[in-house]
């Protein structure tokens, strides 16, 4: 029985770990609170990727989400003057809050709207799964079917680099 | 059959989507909303990923990694406008701007 093979329990524990954190995102007021849970959801996505066979995506996304964006979203909660709580804790960066009850009705239609819609779909495989890695083929992809958007891709982030450097300096 | 069957990986993705919708309408704070959009972008990766388990081609997983770069671009950029906006008027919440009709 699927139910209770080593890979669902797994799965259950991840999902545990990316809802759960997703959620106190959600519930905190507290900005580095926030990023704390971003980094476990971050995680448990990590995770699933690897569930789903796709190591080369899981290191990549460890490596960039938990080493460079949870990075940079720090230096921009710390250069920015945070807001501190009414009881004047210095320590509790306070966020407000508005509209808890749409925002809440909103992402629970959302989410229950699209759970019927992908119940109702049959989706199937189009070959079997392959349970080995898939670096390899990640990199002849790159290589050969997918050079121009790689290429295009390089020269985004340079482009996007050299714009986030110029728009961050200090124009006075 | 040892796999995770398609719809568990759906659901959470759906549920990200969701959790990630609530932050960006319920916070008032920029770089809240920008974490928002990050789960939001990371919900519809899985998505694709999710999809791209059984293709032998791994579009999906390609796309997820251009999406991977196309995120991180996107997170640079918005802090770097975020910092100026912090600059000039030495508050990012999103009720200070207000359009002048």
């Amino acid at each position: 029985m699927i139910m209770n093979s080593p890979l669902m329990i797994g799965f259950l524990a991840l999902t545990v770990l990316t809802c759960g954190s997703a959620f106190l995102m959600l519930w905190t007021k507290n900005v580095l609170h926030a990023a704390l849970a971003m980094f476990m959801t971050m995680l448990g996505l990590a995770g699933f990727y690897v569930l789903a066979f796709a190591d080369v995506m899981a290191v990549s996304h460890l490596m960039i989400y938990v080493g460079g964006v949870l990075i940079l979203i720090l230096f921009g909660i710390m250069m920015t003057g945070q807001r501190t709580s009414k009881t004047g804790q210095t320590n509790e960066l306070f966020t407000e809050q508005k509209g808890r009850f749409w925002a809440f009705f909103i992402g629970l239609t959302v989410f229950f709207g699209l759970s019927w819609l992908l119940g109702q779909q049959d989706f199937y495989a189009f070959s079997d799964m392959d349970q080995q890695s898939k670096l390899g083929r990640v990199g002849l992809s790159f290589m050969l079917e997918y050079s121009f958007p790689f290429e295009l891709t390089g020269v985004f982030l340079l482009i996007a680099l050299v714009g986030a450097t110029y728009i961050a300096k200090n124009h006075e | 059959m040892n796999e995770i069957p398609l719809i568990f990986f759906l659901w959470v993705g759906a549920f990200l989507f969701a959790t990630g919708l609530s932050i960006i309408l319920i916070k008032r704070n920029v770089i809240f909303v920008l974490m928002g959009v990050e789960l939001m972008l990371n919900a519809a990766n899985l998505n694709l990923i999710a999809f791209s388990r059984g293709d032998d081609q791994n579009q999906g997983l390609m796309m997820g990694l251009f999406v991977l770069v196309i995120g991180v671009c996107e997170m640079s950029i918005a802090l770097a406008i975020i910092l100026q906006v912090y600059r000039r008027f030495k508050k990012i919440d999103i009720d200070q701007f207000q359009s002048r009709n």
